[in-house]
Parts: C-alpha cells; structure tokens; sequence
C-alpha cells in the first residue's frame, strides 16, 4: 500500500528544503519567490510507502497566476492522501491564510511549523499543542534546514493519510457569511457537484474557474442567493479574506508569545539599508555583477593572472575529453572510413565542442542560485525594476535574461516565474538575444580572424553590448506595437537573508544545468550526427559513384559536394543584403539554429581546405612543446595525425590568429559584413531545444511562431543596418 | 492618502484599494486587507519597501499610490 503526500505553503517557507530533507531526492531549493513551477515527485526515504509531491509554493488558493492552478488542482483533483502544509513560523499570521484555504479542501492535514530556530533565536513562542487543538490537525514544530522534528512530523504524516482524518470544518466566518456558504453549498450538493462545500466558498470569492465549470442556471440560482444577502457595493469576495484574517488574528493572539511588541529590527533589515539603498543599491549591484562574471569567464582572474575557475574548469575537461577521444581513436583503428568519420568526426567532436563552454555555464549557474538561495535576487529584482520599467519589463525579468547568458533553456523556462504574461513573452523572445555559452565561441573565432586589427577585446564587449541595447529597443518595440498591456505592477516579496547551506546551491544550480545538459545529451548529439551525414554525403554516396570514384572506397564526399552545400546554395542569396551571401556562412547560420555552437565546428569543417597539412606544421611550430600539450597533443610532440582536431577544436574555439580559415575572407569580405554575421547568429532563432522551451512556456505554436518571427525579423534587420553602415565607416 | 505618500518608519492603517481586481486579490493574499497596518521600512527610486503581517514586501509607486491608508 503506498499513500500521496502533498507538500503545501508560501513561496520562502523552506517546502522545498523539507523536500529534500525527505526524500534526499535532487531538488531544487530556491529563495526565490514561485522557484518550483512545477510539482515534483519523490519517495520518501524513512518510509518506502510514502510518495510525496511538492507543490509550487503559493499565497493562496485562488486560481490567478499557472502555480497557484497546480497546487489546487491537485488538492481537489487527485485529492493525496495527506498534505504537510508548511507555515513559516517567523511570519505565522501570514502562512495561515494558505493554511485556512488548504483546510477548506477537506484534504487530512498535518502543518510543519518551519524556521523553529529562527522563531527561538527571536525570543518568541509559537503554542503548538494549542494551535494543534483549534485548527484540530496535527501541528509539529520543525527546523527543515538543520533536520530537527523531521522524524515526528513523518510520523504524523504517515498516520493521518493511513487515517485519512478529514479535519473539522472551522468556524472561521461569521453568522451570515457561513448562512450563505451553507446555502450555496445545499444548491450544489442537490445538483451532485462533488466538493461542494469547498466550491461553494470559492464562488462567494467569485472564482472565475468554478463558475466556469458548472451549468448557467446553476450560476443562477447561486446568483440570486448571493444577491439576496449582500448588496451590489458589498464584495463577498473581501469579506471572506477580512474574516479569515480575523479569525487568524484571533488565533495567532492565543497561541503565539512575542518577546517584544512590534516589529524589531534584524540583520535582514540592516543589509536591506544597504543593498536597497537609493543610491547604493545599483553600485554594489554592479559590483556583484562583475564579480559573478569574472569568476565565469575571464582569462586574468581579478588581475592575480590566474584563470578564473570557469575557465580553469572548462580547460580540464578539455583536456580530459582530448584524451578520450584518442583512447577511441585507437580502438577504432580497423574500423570502417565511415564508423570513424561518424564517431570521431561527428559525435565526438561534437559534444567536445559543447564541453569546452559546459563549465561556464555551470560556474555562472552555481552562483547565479547562491544569489537567489541567499536572497539577494528578490532585492536586484526590486532595485532594477525601475529601470527594466522604462523598458517596459518589470525587475523580475532580470533574472532569465542573466541566465540568458548561460544557456537559452533554462532561461526561457525561467520566465514562468513571471507573473504578466505580456513580461513573461517579451522576456522569452529577449532571453535569446543574449549572449549564452554556445555562442562565444563564434565571437572568437570572428574576432580573432577578421579584426585581427582591431581591439579585439573591444570588439567583443561591443557584441555583448549590442545584444543588451537590441533587447531594450525591441522590448520597447513590442510594448508599443505588439504586446500592448501597459505597465505591470511589482509586487514581491522580500524573503530574509539566509546563509544558504553548499548542499542546496548545488542542487538548485545542477538543476538549471540539467535541463542544459540534457539538451547536450538528446538534441545536439542527434544534430551532431545529423550535420555530420549531411555534410558528408551527396546523393551519390547512395548510388555507387562516390565509392566508385574514392580511393579508399568510401561512399562519402568533400562538403563542396554535400547536401549541406545545396541547402547552403538555396538560402545564401537571403543573406547578401548582410554581407554574407555565400553558401558556407549560410550553412553555419542553419547549423546555428540546430545549436549555436556549430555555427564555428561548421566552419572548421567547410573550410577544411585551408587547412592543410603544410599550413598545420607550420601553424603548431611556433608553440613550446609544453603549449603543445596543453593545446592537447600526447607528450607535447606535435603530431599530424591529430593536429586537425585540435585546431578546430582548441585553437578556433578560442579564437586562433587572423591566419586561421584564410579563406573565410572570400567569403565574408568586409568587417561590417563580419560584425553583421556575427549580429546575426547573436540575435536570430536560438537553438532549437530553446525553441522548444519557447513553445513549452508560450502554450501554443501560433505564440511561438510569432516570437521566432520577431527574433528572425530583428536579427535581419540588425545585421542589415550594421552591413550598410558600417560598410561605410569600416 | 495615499500609501505612496508615507515616510519610512511610518505604521498607517489600510482603508481600500483602487485598481484591478486581480492585483487587489494578489495584494489580499499576500496580507493587505482594509484594517491591517502597514509600516514603511524602505524605500528606493523604484518604490517601497513595506511590512506587512510581519514580512517584507517590495511595491512599485504606482502601485502604491493605488492604496488608501489613515
């Protein structure tokens, strides 16, 4: 036999901390107001029997915003068979209002009176055996970071869904309010609605969703009770919520001692005078900012000339997956022409390629959740809402756009925490206009070889500035002309500063990354191969010629030949008011959308010719032989056989010397025809796992062809404008 | 007056709200009901920072001019 528990409570009441604390499952833990967006499963490890789900956190019941439809319907709907409604206890008289909604379900429930050191620290007293009493559900005081009162509160948790104890119904509103709930409640029960006690409160509340689920004459009859005892200037729906707060108020006075009469000040406060001041709070959050990025990505680590552990992490699995891929290399040393080009050549030179930025990505990650974990990012939120306002967004925008410069993915998923719609799709189409991991490596690679001249480090900060003015024209754009909401409000939040414990930075930040390396997993090693048969074959590859014509009889032809360079040659034409019309770049920009980062394992590819043998040798020979190895050859020797890859692997994905692919010159002529193809791939489609992100939190494909649309159309004509103009400046 | 117009450390009561009705259920779920105080102890060029039933909640100005207290 095994039985559901559900796991209720506001955003910041540690329900996810208790989620890992009972299950030890990989969850996230986040400081983040609506970090859980969906409900997640575990097994309880105690007890085997136990299946508990976590439910998004929410400040109440009502059917207003995607979490707080989660959490309901699963209450209602699939009705588990016990719910731990977490209440925080340092903000008891709050949390009860979820509490007096829950118990309404009728679902059995035991509450877990969370942050117990904290409310001890403070020198209050929360009665839990009398609040036990009133309520009459089991209540248990419990502290989930540290553990303590786990064991006790699973026991309740187990004996009341083997009990399925439905709690007594609480006298929580007055004489009238409940005449007329009990009214309502008859007219449904004779028109065999189930649950209709619950429902027939959510109607005084004037919920648009239970209306909409029963018949009109139904409504009617409901109407017509409702209008009978209020008048048309009195609101059902804000005397429920005034009589739950009182009855609340009247509970909390008999159950909670505070050491002192109103609110003292804590460390909370003081570090709120300083990071939400009016005039430091944008200093020391530019401060933070260069920080985080210093330690993702920079070659000279706060100037000590150290790499910074991003980049130092990136190179070690660089070079460990450089000497896996020679350990296969070997053992495939009889294998077919085609196995070895397929495995080497396709797949594992393809996931080399996304390896060498996962590390980034991770680093940026990790500390983007400490961020969040911590608290800080609610405040960053807040501080930059009156800016991103100006934009049209709101301060909570902010964070999927940072993540944005990680991995589209996660970022575009990060926007459900949004609460307008109109912020949550401008925010989707702007999130892949930043500039994310996969597409670094383009920028160095063009930086390097066509602004060789240049200050390149310049230049690149130019790209990564160009994506961020884009993003606040085009969100100024749409607000005016597509998605014409007006302002949104911003509410949030604050929740306390908290050291947050290393075991759940890393749980929240692996889990952002794992939707990013199961993309890596699925999407791009199937893209990987893709690309790697289409490039290498032709339609003769199937019909005998090529094996016919190869000397070592393989049925596989030069790129100029393949299907990639026909695709290649019908799109091109598309691309030359931008300065790139050639069928190689357009091959990259069609790579790109499949991931970003083949738009240069592309290019290394198409313009194999450049790189021959004689070009190799004397390309390694200035490097020491201690350069050499770290560059990835075996004992430091320079060796033919395997300087191909590294070149393309190590030395283009850095970013070479203008030398490098001399040949990508005759194709993209101009400087402005290079910053526009790298403007184009910055801004146009992301990659298609983003895509699919995209339609995952837009709902349907019309919205996502509709943003794609925008993406593509500014991209074109971004590109356009830097083709024109700058070609006559450049 | 309205909310926007408070000073920091100022504790005034709630008399009603003027605006949409989802964000006057949002700001009843999160505590703001006529009768509750409020105290301002925040505040920055993007607008309040307010405690409400003993938690730190941030609003925008314009929505806090949208909130009458006494």
């Amino acid at each position: 036999m095994s039985y559901t528990i559900a796991l209720a409570g506001n955003p910041n009441c540690g329900k996810t901390t208790l989620f890992n604390e009972l299950t030890g499952s990989r969850q996230r833990v986040g400081n983040w107001p609506g970090v859980t967006v969906d409900k997640k499963e575990g097994i309880c490890k105690k007890d085997k029997e136990l299946h508990i789900t976590d439910l998004p956190g929410t400040y109440s019941l009502s059917p207003y915003s995607a979490e707080e439809i989660i959490a309901r319907d699963y209450l209602v709907k699939e009705k588990p068979d016990a719910v731990i409604d977490i209440v925080d206890g340092t903000s008891i008289e709050r949390n009860l209002y979820l509490t007096l909604q829950i118990l309404e379900t009728g679902v059995p429930t035991v509450i877990a009176l969370n942050m117990m050191d904290e409310v001890e620290a403070r020198g209050d007293e929360i009665k839990a055996e009398k609040l036990s009493r009133i309520l009459d559900v089991p209540v248990v005081p419990i502290t989930a970071r540290s553990g303590k009162g786990i064991g006790e509160l699973l026991a309740q948790a187990a004996e009341t869904a083997r009990g399925k104890k439905t709690p007594q119904k609480l006298l929580v509103f007055d004489e009238k309010l409940q005449r007329v709930i009990d009214e309502v409640e008859k007219e449904l029960e004779s028109s065999g609605e189930s649950d209709s006690a619950w429902k027939a409160v959510k109607l005084l509340e004037n919920d648009e969703n239970i209306a909409a689920g029963i018949s009109e004459e139904l409504k009617n009859r409901i109407r017509k009770i409702i209008g009978k005892a209020y008048g048309s200037n009195e609101d059902p729906e804000a005397i429920i919520a005034d009589q739950r707060y009182r009855y609340i108020a009247k509970v909390v006075k008999d159950t909670v001692k505070k050491s002192a009469a109103g609110h003292i000040e804590t460390k909370s406060d003081k570090l709120d005078k300083i990071l939400t001041n009016r005039i430091l709070a944008l200093p020391v959050f530019a401060c933070i900012m260069y920080l985080l990025f210093a330690c993702t990505n920079s070659e000279n680590f706060l100037f000590l000339g150290i790499p910074s552990p991003g980049i130092w992490l990136a190179g070690l699995v660089e070079s460990v997956w450089g000497g896996l891929t020679g350990v296969i290399e070997g053992l495939l040393g009889n294998a077919s022409p085609w196995v070895y080009s397929l495995v080497i050549d396709g797949i594992m030179a393809g996931l080399g390629s996304i390896l060498g930025f996962i590390p980034l990505v991770l680093v940026l990650y990790l500390l983007i959740s400490f961020l969040e974990d911590c608290g800080y990012m609610a405040r960053i939120a807040f501080v930059l809402d009156r800016i991103f306002r100006r934009f049209g967004l709101s301060g909570r925008s902010f964070i999927p756009l940072l993540q944005g410069f990680g991995c589209s993915v996660p970022a575009v998923m990060a926007t459900r925490t949004l609460e307008s719609e109109k912020d949550r799709k401008i925010t989707a189409i702007l999130a892949g206009f930043m500039p994310c991991g996969a597409k670094l490596p383009i920028f160095a690679l063009f930086v390097s070889t066509l602004f060789a001249d240049s200050n390149q480090t310049l230049v690149t900060y130019s790209v990564y500035i160009f994506s961020i003015v884009t993003a606040i024209l085009v969100s100024l754009l749409l607000n005016k002309f597509v998605y014409k909401d007006g302002a949104s409000n911003f509410i949030m939040e604050l929740p306390q500063y908290r050291v947050p414990t290393l075991k759940s930075v890393f749980i929240h930040g692996w889990e952002k990354v794992k939707g990013f390396a199961v993309k890596a997993g699925t999407v791009i090693f199937v893209s990987t191969v893709l690309i790697w048969f289409l490039s290498g074959f032709n339609l003769d590859s199937f019909n005998g010629k090529n094996a016919a014509e190869n000397e070592d009889g393989s049925i596989m032809c030069e790129m100029n030949d393949s299907f990639m360079a026909s695709v290649g040659n019908v799109i091109a034409p598309v691309f030359k008011p931008l300065g790139f019309g050639e069928w190689r770049p357009a091959v990259g920009v069609v790579t790109g959308w499949i991931a970003k980062e083949n738009v240069v394992v592309t290019f290394a590819q198409l313009y194999e010719e450049d790189v021959t043998e004689e070009y190799l040798e004397e390309y390694f020979s200035r490097f020491t032989s201690e350069e050499l190895e770290e560059l990835g050859f075996e004992g430091g020797a320079y060796d033919s056989e395997a300087a191909g890859d590294i070149y393309s692997e190590s030395v283009l994905f850095e970013g070479g010397d203008e030398n490098a692919l001399p040949h990508m010159k005759d194709d993209i002529k101009t400087k402005a025809a290079a910053y526009a193809y790298m403007v184009f791939n910055l801004l146009c489609m992301p990659c298609f796992a983003a895509v699919g992100a995209m339609k995952r939190e837009l709902k349907t494909w019309k919205e996502t062809g509709k943003a794609v649309g925008i993406q593509m159309a500014t991209a074109y004509a971004a590109a356009l404008l830097v083709n024109v103009v700058g070609g006559l400046f450049l | 007056m309205a909310l926007a117009m408070m000073e920091i450390g100022e504790t005034r009561e709630i008399k009603s709200f003027h605006g949409k009705e989802e964000v006057k259920r949002r700001l009843q779920d999160l505590g703001f009901v006529k009768g509750e105080y409020v105290q301002v102890i925040g505040e920055n060029p993007s607008g309040l920072i307010l405690l409400v039933k003993g938690v730190r909640i941030a609003l925008n100005r314009g929505l806090a001019s949208q909130i009458i207290v006494a």
